[in-house]
Formats: structure tokens, sequence, C-alpha cells
């Protein structure tokens, strides 16, 4: 198990290589490049921009502009953003703590939802419980994101008022500005902002986990051992919450460490509907920008979580499911 | 996995959670106490006393001095949604207007822009002008002398005096060759500058330098800043030290900016009038309306013609409009468009576009007034050309083209394109500039995502469809179609028929118009793509006008050489001019002392803000 582990991790490296020098050539052959935008600006001649053009090294040919970034990146300097001239780490630090909060209180939420809808559809398979929930599973798939997120601000923060005219629910930001700053935001404001946006990241989740966690509970269910554990005169509660969901659980926490990369890469939907500053909006902006250090830092981090996280799944089954050996 | 396993895994990804939540430490709030006084209050107190071994319960009432710290008034405060975050606020590095909007409330230079588009002092006394003596020209040697006599008084906000030393280092900085100022226009004109005392910088220009009063628009501290060669790393850069009104105290990226009250402001006490001014960062201008709405903001910074009608009338908002330096146009290019940057557009000139008569046909198409009421809502005006406002056109009447197909469709008749076969669309028979048969097929480009734009561009189908002109829509990404000379963008290369967008001059045209208009501004392989006259449009008195509106101080003269320009232009239609884009922010209908201002960035006047209760 530890050779294979070992391995694994070597074999990350090539697969990082080829990923940072394939995102690198995409990213420089889509069109546009950080210049656009000194477009805007009235006051900026075409000589300003060929300066700064050749400044940033946007003329050099895209081998030497790879290997440049290669270089820097090998001695842990990930380059600075080209829009905001700093650190692309620092850039990263900023958003990733907002974006950790958001995604892990949605996460946790949505577990604790959805595995016991899961549970109880099963066991009553057909039963009314079971449609109604296998009906709202599949509205939470189907609806479309960003369109449940303006009804939530619509109905929440427009429609409904608190009593003395405000809205019911802010229908955006980490904490109120009128009232507070960074270090003198209380913890209740702070939750309250995170209402709307968790409900909405938790709809989605809801559907997609209830689903999975029916199915797989459905499986189990119909096994040979249950009915030797109900025959010992085991009763039904433990004979479903652990007998039954302990097999059940396997699938499900693979697909849960597969899901977990996307709580560091934030979502991109919600962050932006609810002026939320997280890793999202991050990277939307610095496409939108050509901010190139920045792009590759994000996309990298993503990969490398994405490749840890395959690598934590795969050991994970081996380690819940005795049947399964790599070595 | 054993129950155990299964318990911690659980624990692992609450604690994480709590983990997260607690992140940032919440802190209790200590209030400023402005006051302490002493007040005699009554009040009633219950408390139990054990008398003679029984308890019994008392109740009185008692007097007593106490010592109140007095809850500071209400602040005032405004909050100003930014639909784009200032990436950094060094505003000699920073291209966003974004970042101009809250540097504008701390960052002060020596002259200013009025609403009116004139020329104001801010930390010099006065504007120097060859009127009042301050800027003199010695034709002989071609030397411009410009001096500035600076306010007496003004402090940093961190306490330090402001002298003529800030604006020397200031100059120093911009020029530094490892400085990276994204502008070094009009300062690499300088020949010489030095401080004649605390308080008078001396700027001497050779050759003569036309825009020269732009200049200085912000001053930086020596004290503040650092090396002019690291100024890419200054902290200033995110944490800048201003004159103006307002100094920041916190920034958190993404999410919002707040800036103080500055003590140190030349007219404190009294200025500013508000304590905090919070700039919010909101993902789109869709959210700042919404946020408006429900009173979470106080000010929407830059919208859209398209959503005045939404918000005029709406309880609690105020909605400012005022013209708009941007104007929307289209550029025809006068070249093939199948060579890459041909240096040559008169014998090579575009198969339809070519012809000016084509481009006036097109132009004379076009209903722009029917533009403007439909898509625009009448906020707009009808293009004319490039100096719409501001001292620069002053005293240059130009008429707007009339829409007219009939007189289209015989100047397309007259230049030799005509519908022979009687599928709708003309093509080259005996035309100049085409090969016989050529089809009267154009392609037009603009920014994708864009709506007001794709529906000006349905519009101008039709017209064109009308005449009997078969125009097809490709529009790109703005990265694309503003992309640069060495990333090959179609643009620069001349390789487009119609593109469709909006820029405009600055307070001073001078350069704009240059860049625009003058056949030598045609980006090249010889001059590296530099440049933006990217129609390829070529006349030798309008060349020379330019070159000598660019040669002289006076500036009547100036006003008259680049109304000639324009009126030369609008015969010649490199360019048609669509609608001259409304400058709109709305703000809270609370907020008195601001003033709509199309020259600079909003918090220009933030010092005279007040919230009325």
């Amino acid at each position: 198990m530890t050779r294979y582990i070992i391995r694994r991790l070597l074999q990350l490296i090539p697969i990082m290589f080829l990923i940072s020098m394939i995102v690198f050539v995409l990213l420089q052959l889509a069109p546009g490049d950080p210049a656009a935008a000194l477009e805007d600006n009235p006051n900026l001649t075409a000589e300003d921009r060929a300066r700064f053009e050749e400044r940033l090294g946007l003329n050099d040919p895209l081998h030497i502009k790879y290997l440049k970034w290669l270089g820097n990146t090998l001695q842990g300097n990930w380059g600075i953003s080209v829009a905001t001239k700093r650190p692309v780490l620092d850039e990263i630090g900023s958003r990733l703590p907002n974006t950790l909060r958001l995604m892990i209180t949605a996460q946790v939420i949505t577990l604790l939802i959805a595995i016991p809808i899961g549970i109880v559809s099963a066991v009553k398979q057909y039963s009314l419980f079971d449609h109604v929930s296998t009906t709202f599973a599949f509205m939470g798939q189907s609806i479309p994101v960003f369109w449940f997120g303006l009804m939530l601000i619509m109905i929440f923060s427009m429609t409904l008022k608190t009593a003395d005219g405000g809205p019911l629910l802010p229908g955006g930001g980490m904490y109120d500005l009128r009232l507070y700053d960074e270090a003198t935001a209380p913890f209740a404001d702070r939750l309250r902002h995170m209402i709307l946006p968790v409900a909405m990241l938790a709809m989605l989740g809801v559907g997609t986990y209830t689903r999975y966690t029916r199915g797989s509970m459905l499986e189990v269910l119909r096994q040979d051992y249950l009915r030797t554990a109900r025959a010992k005169g085991q009763k039904e509660r433990r004979v479903v919450l652990i007998h039954a969901l302990k097999n059940a659980a396997i699938p499900i926490i693979t697909i849960l460490a597969l899901d977990l990369p996307s709580v560091f890469g934030g979502a991109v939907f919600t962050e932006t509907i609810f002026s939320w500053p997280g890793m999202g909006r991050l990277f939307i902006d610095a496409a939108n920008r050509s901010d190139y250090d920045l792009l590759m830092g994000i996309v990298l981090m993503n990969a490398m979580l994405i490749l840890i996280f395959n690598l934590i799944a795969d050991v994970l089954y081996a380690v819940l499911d005795p049947r399964v050996r790599f070595d | 996995m054993s129950q155990k396993q299964f318990v911690r895994l659980a624990l692992l990804l609450v604690g994480l959670f709590i983990l997260a939540a607690c992140q940032p430490q919440t802190v209790e709030v200590t209030r400023v106490v402005t006051e302490t006084e002493q007040v005699e209050v009554t009040r009633v107190v219950t408390e139990t006393v054990t008398e003679q071994g029984e308890q019994v319960e008392v109740t009185r009432v008692v007097t007593e001095e106490v010592e109140v710290t007095a809850v500071p008034a209400a602040q005032q405060e405004v909050i100003f949604a930014l639909y784009q975050e200032p990436q950094i606020l060094n505003p000699y590095i920073a291209t966003q207007t974004a970042s101009g909007e809250v540097n504008g409330a701390m960052i002060e230079g020596l002259v200013g822009a009025s609403a009116e588009g004139d020329y104001i002092p801010v930390l010099a006394q006065e504007v120097p002008s060859l009127a009042n003596g301050l800027v003199t020209y010695d034709e002989a040697a071609d030397v411009l002398t410009v001096t500035y006599n600076l306010k007496e008084g003004v402090m940093w906000s961190d306490g330090a005096p402001f002298t003529c030393d800030d604006v020397l280092f200031t100059y120093e900085a911009i020029m530094d060759p490892e400085s990276g100022a994204v502008s070094t226009s009009g300062y690499d004109q300088i020949t010489n500058m030095e401080c004649s005392d605390e308080l008078t910088a001396v700027v001497t220009y050779s050759p003569f330098y036309a825009p020269f009063t732009g200049l200085f628009g912000s001053i930086m501290p020596r004290h503040a800043t650092g090396a002019p060669a690291e100024m890419q790393r200054w902290p200033y850069n995110w944490h800048p030290i201003g004159t103006g009104p307002f100094k920041m105290t916190e920034w958190v990226p993404g999410d919002h900016i707040t800036l103080v009250k500055n003590e140190n402001y030349r007219e404190a006490p009294e200025k500013p009038y508000l304590d905090r001014l919070v700039i919010r960062i909101t993902p789109s201008r869709e959210v700042g309306m919404a946020l408006i709405q429900t009173g979470e903001v106080d000010f929407v910074w830059d919208l859209i013609e398209a959503v005045v009608p939404d918000l005029e009338g709406k309880p609690g908002v105020a909605v400012h409009i005022t013209p708009g330096i941007g104007t929307e146009r289209l550029l025809l290019n006068m070249a093939d468009p199948t060579i890459d940057a041909t240096d040559d557009p008169a014998n090579n000139p575009h198969p339809l576009l070519g012809d000016v008569r084509v481009r006036q046909a097109i132009e004379a198409a076009i209903n722009k007034d029917e533009i403007n009421d439909v898509l625009l809502f009448g906020a707009a005006s009808v293009g004319t050309g490039e100096l719409n406002i501001g001292w620069g056109g002053a005293g240059c009447e130009l008429t707007p083209s009339t829409f007219d197909p009939e007189a289209a469709m015989a100047l397309l008749d007259e230049a030799g394109f005509t519908d022979a076969d009687g599928d709708g669309i003309r093509e080259c028979n005996g035309c100049e500039t085409a090969a016989a048969g050529t089809p009267m097929r154009l392609k037009i480009q603009t920014t994708t995502g864009n709506q007001l734009r794709e529906q000006a561009e349905q519009l101008i189908i039709e017209y064109l469809a009308d005449v009997g002109i078969d125009m097809f829509i490709e529009n790109v990404p703005s990265a694309e179609l503003f992309g640069s000379w060495a990333s090959g963008a179609f643009r620069k290369h001349g390789m487009y028929d119609v593109l469709m967008y909006t820029t405009s001059p600055g307070i001073d045209p001078h350069s704009f118009m240059f860049d625009f208009f003058h056949s030598s501004r045609m980006p090249l392989e010889a001059n590296e793509g530099s440049g933006t006259n990217y129609m390829r449009y070529l006349n030798a008195d309008n060349d020379a006008a330019l070159e000598a509106a660019g040669a002289t101080p006076d500036i009547p003269t100036r006003q008259q050489l680049y109304c000639q320009v324009m009126q030369q232009v609008q015969q010649d239609v490199p360019m048609i001019y669509l609608y001259n884009r409304a400058e709109i922010h709305a703000t809270s209908d609370k907020l008195t002392g601001y003033q709509i201002n199309t020259w600079d960035n909003q918090t220009w006047d933030s010092e005279n803000w007040q919230m009325s209760e």
C-alpha cells in the first residue's frame, strides 16, 4: 500500500508538468492579452501600450515565455498578477479563506440533509416520502443555479423586508459594511450573510447526494448479509444505520472525495450572484483580463487538488473495502 | 470502515466547518469616546437584604451621579458600489477607470477637470496659462516654460507637508525606465524640471508640447513611497497616501475598500462632511442596481442608458445623467482587408469601402435618431464627431448626417454598385475599387456580450439591407478585438470591414485626434503596430492641420484646426459616429453635494458629499 502511494505521488510530477505546459499554451493561444485593458483609457497612446507589452514580455516567443514561467515557479515564485502587481500566492491567499468558509458550510449542510433523506427514501422505497424527495432531488439537479440565486435575492432581499424596512436577508457581501469592518464584524452577522449563498449551493448538492445515497442504499439493502443480521435478532435501526450504511457509504465517500477540490475552487455562479469574494470570482476576473500568472496559479492549484483527491479516493476505497488491494 | 473511523471522519468534517466559520475572529467593538459627562440619574433598584435573619426584597429609588460616555453622533457615510474591482491604486500604473474612482477620493493633482470640462486648480493656486503669465513660449528657441504656484499649508494624510519636491518626485518616478509607468506621454517632452522654492515648480518643454495642462493630474509623496525603480512593488500601490479628503483604512480584496475622513485635509475640519466612504465591490452593475433599491448602497457607478427607465422614479433613488465623452462609432476600413497592415491604402483600397461614395451611402442609410430613441431611450444624442463636448470642439458646429435611403441608393448607383441579378444585394457593375460582380457583403464586428451593441447591429443590418448592402455579424470578446499588434489582432493589422465600439478623447484632445487621423499613425510593421489610425485614413490637409495644432499654445487656433479636421472627416467618412454616450450614475436621493462629471472620476467632489436625513 505504501509503495502504491509513493508510486502514485511520483507520477504526479510528470503529470503536473504536462498539465502546466498544456494550460500555458492554451492560455497564450487564447485571443487577447493583458494590454487590451489599456484600450479603455483615452489618455494612453500607442507608444505607452508598446512599452507596456515590452515590459511584460508579451512579445517573447511562446517557448521562452513558458521556460521563464517554469523557472520562476520551480523556485517557488508563482509570479505577479499582471493587473494588481501583487504576488499570485497573496491573491489566492486573500480569497481562499472566504471560499472555504462558504463551500465547507454548504458541503456539510448538503450532507446533513441529503444522506438522511437518501436513507429514508431507500428504506421506504416507492412510499410517498420517496416520491416527493425524488421529485425535489430532480428539481434541485435541473433548476439553473443562477436563476435560483436571483429568485432567492428577489424574494428574501427585495420583496420581504424586516420591520425597519431593510432586506430580510442580505443579498450579497460577507457582512454589513454600514456597521462593521473586517475586524469587528460579529459571527451572527457573517452567518446571516451566508444563508442565501449556502442555500443556493446546498440546493444543488442535496439533489445529487440524495440520489447517490438512495441508489447506493437500495443496492446494499437487497444483500444477503442484511437478512443474516436481522436473523441474528439485530434491531432494524441498527441493521440499516450500521450494517447497511457502512457499505453504502463507500461509493458516497469516493464521490465526496472527488467533489472536494471544488471546495477550494469555489463556485463561480454563487460567488458572482452574491458578491462573495472567493476563488471562483478571482478566476473569472483573471480570465477576463488575461492575467496569465494568476490564471496559471489557480488552474495548477486546482489540478493538483484534483490529482491528490483522486489519489485519496483510491486509497480510501482500499481502506474501506478490504476486497480491494492495489499491490 | 469501523464505527470509530466513521466518527472520526465526521468529527474532522465538523471541525473543519467550525474552523472555517470562526476564521475571522470576532473582536469586541470598542467605540470612540468623544465626550464624557457627569449626569444625574434616578433609577429604581430592587435588592434582597437579610434583615434579622430573614430575607426581604426591598425596592427603593436612588439618585446618583454617574459618568456616561457619549455615543458618537450617527456616522455620515456613503457606500459606493463599483462593479470593477480596482486592481492597483497607483495612478501611474492603474489602467482601469475603477481605480480612478477610488483614488480620486484620496489622491489629488496640480490641476483637475470641472464638470464643464475646464481645467481647475487643485494643488496649484491657479491653472497656468498664457493669460496669467505662468506659461511662456519662446518661439525662436522652441521652449515652453510652465510655472506652478502650489497652495500653501497642504499636508499629506499622514501629516507630512506637501512641497514642490513631491511634484519633482512624481516626475522622476514616471520617467524612471524601471518604474513601469503606463504612460509617459507628455512627461517625455519635459527637458527640465526644478523647484525654484518649496512651493514653486518650473517645468520646461522643448519642443513645444500642446496638451501640457493635462499633466501632473496626480501627485505622489516622496516620503511615503519608495525608490522610482521599485515603483511596481511600492506598498503605496495598495495603500496610497494622498492630499485628498479621504484616506484608506482597509481593503478586503473582492469585497470592499474602506476610506475614512482625512483629518489633515486642507479644508478640515469642515470638509469632508462624510466620516466614511466605503467602496463596495459588486460583481456586476445589476447587483449594484438591486442594492441601491434595497438601500444597501448609496451610489451605483457607471450605468447604461437602457436601465434609466427602470431606475427613474424608484423610491429613494436619484438618477444623474449628463452627456458623456464616449462616442459609439463604426470604423470603416479603407484599405484592402486581405493585406496584412498595408502602408499604402491609396493603391490597395478596400473593394467596397475604398470608395468614399459607398461610405457616405452607408452613413445616409443609417437612421441614427431611431437608434437613439429605440435603444437608448433618447438618453444619448446623435453622434457627429469627436469633439461634441469639451473645449477642444468649442465653437465647432457639426451638423448630424441626414437619414436618407434614397440618397444612399443614388450614391451607390453612381459608384457603380447596382443590383443587376435582382437578388436584393448590389454588386460591382463598373465600380472603381472591386472586381466586376463582387457582391456588397460587409462584416461588422464588435465586442460580445454587450446587448446594446448587438441590438444596434441588428438595426444597422436592416438599414443597409434596405439599400441593397448585405451585412453580417461576427462579434468577438473585447480582449480579442482590442488585442495587441504582437497578438495579431485584426484591428491592429487592418483585417476587418467594419468595427463598432466606443472611445473618446481626453480633456485635451490632441493626442487622440493625432493618433486617429494622422496618416503616420496607421499601425504598420515599420512602427511595430503603434498608432490608432485603424481606418488607414489618408488626408494631407488633415495631416497638416493636426501638425499645426500640436505646435501652438494658442487655444483658439487649435480649436479652429481641430474643427477643420472634423469637418473633413465628416466628408470623408472614415468613421460613422452613431451616438454620444450619456454618463449615468445613480445615487441615494439623500446624497447632496455631488455633481456628475464626465471629465473626471465621480469622487472628484467627494469632500462636498453629505447624507441628509
